[in-house]
């Protein structure tokens, strides 16, 4: 799930993550720098190459 | 007598952006389309209550500035948004109640409204939506 923070004090403390709720339109927060996106929590395992 | 008298403590948010500081007029108004149900042996017109029609109409000053009033409004054209108004900036309350229209359509926006020596203000209408008002 896309975790977005707040990057303008016009929709809240600059830093704390935003929770949009239903019929915010998220594509024009983005658009405008409200906020950012802080990306998807992804594993930080890496694979390695196969030994032959 | 009790009315309501506003001078600098409204608030409105579009789209979750707080505008209250770049507004000068907000109205919101609450309507349900009228369906005539009048029928043969009545002696007056009679209706009854269809879909929600709202509208909130904002006046506001036009900024370019980073996080402002053309940041928060450009890519909100053509699409649905939410708008708040409230009275005050005082706590949600039955007397200062907070009213919320979910899923405005925000058709067209003046990019430039220039007049000589005068600050450019823009004039915008949200229709449709679900309208709402909570009291805490």
């Amino acid at each position: 799930m896309t975790k977005y923070i707040i990057e303008s004090e016009k929709i809240g403390k600059i830093g704390d993550e935003f929770e949009p709720t239903e019929g915010i339109n998220v594509a024009a927060l983005l658009e405008g720098g409200f906020i950012s996106t802080a990306g998807e929590a992804k594993s930080h395992k890496v694979k390695s190459e196969p030994k032959e | 007598m009790a009315t309501s008298t506003y001078l600098s403590n409204p608030v409105v948010t579009v789209n979750a952006v707080d505008l209250s500081d770049q507004c000068t007029a907000a109205t919101i108004t609450k309507t349900v389309e009228a369906l005539e149900s009048t029928a043969f042996g009545g002696v007056a017109r009679v209706y009854v209550g269809g879909l929600q029609a709202n509208e909130v109409t904002l006046t506001l000053y036009n900024s370019f500035a980073s996080t402002e009033t053309y940041a928060t409004l450009n890519a909100l054209v053509g699409t649905s948004t939410n708008i708040t108004i409230k009275p005050t900036s005082a706590a949600t309350s039955a007397t200062n109640p907070i009213f919320t229209l979910t899923g405005c359509y925000l058709e067209s926006l003046p990019l430039i409204n220039a007049s000589l020596g005068e600050l450019d203000t823009i004039d915008l209408t949200f229709t449709g939506g679900v309208l709402t008002s909570a009291t805490s």
